[in-house]
């Protein structure tokens, strides 16, 4: 299983096929999730919930819900706002006046909005209830579209006087003058990023106990990033931070959508003390979730320009862009700004202006849906790259090497200061090509052609930023106390010398308690099975910061060097007492595995002393220790920080992310002529994290983002109608894709060592969704010729029918502008 | 999701007899389809309860009425606002009256926004069940008027029990 070093003989873990440690628990069904805990007393939360996306509430009549029997309580909007301040804003000048609560009390803001909440005895009874709850609304014109939000003609948060959320204009180089000198300019007048979800298999779930007997806040539940949560709810719930302890366990998923339950999670508290302290459960339902949880963010591109040279190099991109957070910000208007970590893709363009507009509607708000903010920008930059190589008849591959980053050039810095750590995207490009078999595929789709058939072969290449710099928030708001980005972990030998490893991460399938234990492995000369990982955030373990949680790509980075550290300490403790009790030089010793298991030794004597022992001194036996190694815990926390510096907030410029991981992923898909349905014929993922810790782990993770990429791509869409009713919030609706819809996707990886981690790994998992820019481009190949351009980011059979409907009528959404070549 | 829908039809009654068989809420009330019961706050503001069953929605609705316009003998105009759980629908309904014919020409149009789960689960039904309902109402109207207006009394429907002479029938 594991490689000799050849250096000194140590077994090496890391890059191993090391089966995962949580696998038997969690596929024997033997994970721990919250709806697994049942706790004495326990109480159960049905939410009531407006059916208007805009409409004031007139009145709340919960008399006949309160006169059922089992009933113990009940919440409304206007109580919570009474015992309660909005939460914290994150965004400036107008997003400050938005006073946000977890239900609404005079206004409801999107369809699903809790305006009361129920506890009772059971469930069942709770919902029974929620549904005596007779609620008087007036209705109000609804916005579900972000062009008509930034009219302000309905505002959603009357006291912010405009839906208009944050506003900001990225420019970098000279972008008039490359205007000007320009061979050609490419003009697009709309493309559209549609709205979608990740729909975890298991949706959130909270438990929450304001226990009154210590008047402490316990909470048991599936938020993915609590360290923030907590700083949302403090304030919110008028408590001291330490008051409220937060525990995570398994995860079934949560690809970002999860961070933003905090709001229930002060809900559920509330009810919990209104009961007098007994636990409150609420368990979201599948439709709950579609409607009222988070979905990723929907992005409109306007008036995009684009100048290239007479070798259809892109010189220079103008574009303004409208972002829809729903109907509330939230953790935005980060997504302002956490976009521009890629500002140029893979690409090498210098010259740019982007002029960003995030606004509200009466839509549910958004979360930081897997590859947020990011995708939505690459997809654009893609659809740029993509239209350009079709209106200039520059073949896609090639189009790509005439633009992408050369791998001489890493590390490379971005026009706004952001640094690529490493990569190779021609590369890339080998690779896919020869996995797909490019030329073949090209010769199969032109003898289709003859024969009318729709086949089109699509590129997509794409970033997955990860281990952000939340000093980035202060672009957004100069006065946000963030910046920086830090985890923690501790490692100790236990009493009888097990090691034990605690991280502040909450796992929902990346396998951190395998690759941390991988990494311990190889610094204490151990298997990874030797070692004990406690994953699953708890606030009392004290091994978190500000910033631990599972989210951004960044866990084999921040989350593995805090327990590397950590490690580290340890085995430099161990050495020391280790040579005080072998009378040796700690730079005679060595650790390895003995015949009573893992020790530490005088190399080449058999003078050893067992982990065990040295835990006995420490932890029992402390008298024989002299004074000077009382320092001496094996109990060792450490915290990483990450090497970030706060960015310049008016050039917004600076380094907002450590590492780059990249995809590129090639389809060939067919439309089928009588349905119109686009079928996927041949995939390929190429995936570069860097050094690759546990091989398997990474290939899940590219899996498990490429379904979801594809889902996204051509099944899966949050669509509203004009008044603001969610049409797709069941998964008969929604669609989701399953195991039947997946194609057989060919993996392929290169690995260029990140500089700026200390193993080469890159942070990934969320993926840069390569499948919607991959198939955008695949059916924009197939459907070129039929004078269709790809505007949007869904494109089922029907969006398909549609398109060929109406190809050929009206104006061209994309134009080529040849223009004098200058001398 | 938006219905729309209009019509007209003519009885031999006085705008007049017409006009106040429309504002008579224990009068038109029952003839909502799947009436149950109802009950008056005023003479403009009423409560009637309908059954509703759309796919797996089934249940009572609660569907609060107001005359809001009221023009002796020439147009009387409902709002309405009903409930289930989970969703609702808001109702606009206007039925203008001209003398025709020795009798009254009753022309009727108006609107109902289906919100919520009824809308994104049975959105592709709800249109004909709508329109169909809708010319239930219209139909039932016009027997009233023309066997004289004495419904009032009318007995609720009683369902069968699996429920399925619901709107969903």
């Amino acid at each position: 299983m594991a490689d000799q070093d050849k250096s000194n003989g140590q077994k090496r873990w890391v890059g191993q096929r090391v089966p995962r440690k949580e696998e038997g628990r969690l596929l024997r069904g033997q994970g721990k999730f919250i709806d697994d805990i049942k706790l004495r007393e326990m109480l159960y939360l049905a939410f009531v919930r407006s059916p208007y996306a805009h409409a004031r509430v007139v009145n709340v009549n919960t008399s006949a819900a309160e006169a059922l029997p089992g009933v113990a309580a009940v919440l409304t909007g206007r109580e919570v706002e009474s015992l309660t301040s909005p939460f914290i804003e994150i965004g400036p000048d107008q997003c400050q006046k938005i006073a946000d609560y977890p239900m609404a009390g005079s206004k409801a803001r999107f369809q699903g909005e809790p305006v009361a909440a129920v506890v009772a005895e059971s469930p069942r009874l709770a919902e029974d209830a929620a549904e005596l709850v007779q609620v008087d609304y007036d209705p109000l014109p609804a916005v579900t579209d972000a062009e008509q939000a930034e009219k302000n003609e309905s505002i959603l948060h009357e006291n912010a006087g405009t839906n208009v959320v944050w506003r900001g204009v990225f420019e970098y180089g000279d972008v008039e003058k490359a205007f000007r000198e320009a061979a050609s300019v490419v003009e697009i007048d709309r493309l559209h990023f549609h709205r979608f979800s990740s729909t975890p298999l298991e949706p959130n779930v909270i438990i929450a106990q304001w226990d009154n007997k210590d008047g402490r806040l316990y909470y048991w539940c599936n938020n993915s990033f609590p360290s923030f949560a907590i700083q949302f709810l403090a304030p919110h719930l008028r408590i001291h931070i330490d008051q409220i302890r937060v525990q995570t366990f398994d995860i079934g998923g949560s690809f970002g959508i999860k961070i933003t339950n905090y709001t229930q999670m002060a809900v559920c508290a509330l009810a919990s003390r209104k009961c007098g302290g007994r636990p409150v459960k609420w368990v979201e339902t599948r439709t709950e979730h579609m409607l009222s949880s988070a979905h990723g963010n929907e992005r409109t591109f306007l008036n995009t320009r684009v100048a290239l040279d007479k070798n259809g190099v892109i010189t220079a991109i103008d574009s303004r862009h409208i972002d829809d957070c729903g109907a509330y910000p939230r953790y935005e208007p980060l997504g302002c700004v956490i976009w521009s970590q890629v500002f140029p893709g893979v690409y090498r363009f210098r010259n740019a202006k982007i002029d960003f507009t995030q606004v509200v509607t009466n839509k549910c708000p958004v979360g930081p849906n897997r590859g947020y903010s990011r995708m939505q920008h690459l997809w654009f930059l893609e659809r740029i790259c993509d239209i350009c190589a079709h209106e200039l008849k520059i073949p896609a591959d090639e189009m790509r090497l005439r633009n992408y980053i050369r791998p001489e050039e890493m590390p490379y810095t971005t026009p706004n200061g952001c640094v690529y750590d490493s990569g190779n995207y021609p590369k890339m490009l080998e690779v896919g090509k020869k996995l797909i078999g490019w030329d073949e595929w090209k010769r199969k789709q032109a003898e289709a052609r003859k024969d009318g058939r729709l086949i089109g072969i699509g590129i997509g290449t794409t970033l997955d930023s990860g281990t952000n710099n939340f000093g980035q928030s202060q672009i957004i708001n100069p006065y946000a106390p963030f910046s920086g980005n830090s985890q923690g972990a501790n490692v100790k030998l236990d009493i009888y010398g097990e090691i034990v490893v605690a991280v502040g991460s909450c796992p929902q399938g990346q396998g951190h308690e395998t690759t941390a234990a991988q990494i311990v492995a190889d610094l204490l000369n151990v298997t990874p099975d030797l070692i004990t990982v406690r994953t699953g955030f708890d606030t009392e373990r004290n091994v978190h910061t500000g910033f631990s949680g599972t989210y951004a790509s960044q866990f084999a980075v921040s989350g593995l060097s805090a327990v590397h550290g950590a490690a580290q300490k340890l085995k430099k403790e161990m050495l020391r007492l280790a040579a005080f009790t072998l009378n040796a030089k700690e730079d005679e010793l060595e650790l390895g595995i003995g015949a009573q298991g893992p020790e530490v030794r005088v190399r080449g004597t058999e003078r050893s002393i067992p982990y065990g022992g040295l835990a006995n001194i420490v932890n029992v036996n402390s008298a024989v220790m002299p004074e000077e190694l009382h320092e001496i815990t094996l109990n060792c926390r450490y915290i990483w920080r990450a090497p970030f510096k706060v960015p310049d907030k008016a050039k917004k410029y600076g380094n907002l992310t450590l590492t780059y991981a990249s995809q590129l992923h090639i389809a060939v898909l067919e439309v089928d002529r009588d349905t119109y349905v686009p079928r996927i014929l041949d995939y390929v993922a190429v995936d570069d994290c860097g050094t690759v810790i546990n091989p398997p782990i990474v290939e899940g993770q590219v899996y498990g983002a490429t379904a979801h990429g594809i889902g996204a791509a051509l099944m899966e869409g949050c669509f509203y109608d004009e008044v603001g009713n969610m049409l797709t919030s069941t998964f008969s609706d929604y669609t989701p894709i399953t195991s039947v819809n997946m194609p057989n996707v060919k993996f392929g990886d290169i690995q260029t060592p990140s500089p700026h981690s200390f193993n080469g790994a890159k942070g990934m998992g969320e993926g840069g969704a390569a499948p919607i820019h991959t198939l955008s481009a695949a059916l924009q190949d197939a459907l070129f010729d039929k004078g269709i351009i790809i505007d949007d980011s869904f494109n089922n059979g029907d969006r398909v029918y549609h398109l060929m409907q109406q190809a050929g009528k009206g104006k061209k959404p994309a134009r080529v502008k040849p223009r004098a070549v200058p001398a | 999701m938006a219905i729309k829908f209009g019509g007209e039809f003519e009885v031999k009654r006085s705008p007049e007899e017409v006009y106040d068989f429309l504002t008579t809420p224990q009068k038109f009330g029952p003839l909502l389809p799947d009436f149950q019961g109802m009950s008056v706050q005023d003479p403009t503001h009423f409560t009637v309860k309908v059954n509703v069953g759309v796919s797996y929605i089934k249940g009572a609705a609660e569907v609060k009425m107001v005359l809001a316009e009221a023009e002796r003998p020439r147009r009387a105009k409902y709002t309405g606002q009903g409930s289930v759980p989970g969703g609702g629908a808001n109702i606009v309904a206007g039925f203008d009256l001209a003398g025709a014919n020795g009798g009254t020409k009753v022309t009727w149009s108006g609107e109902a926004q289906v919100l919520g789960r009824l809308a994104s689960i049975a959105g592709g039904l709800l249109e004909p069940l709508g329109k169909k309902n809708v010319q239930k109402l219209i139909d039932a109207l016009q027997a009233a008027l023309t066997a004289g207006g004495n419904v009032a009394a009318a007995p609720a429907q009683v369902p069968p029990p699996d429920g399925s002479a619901s709107m969903a029938s």
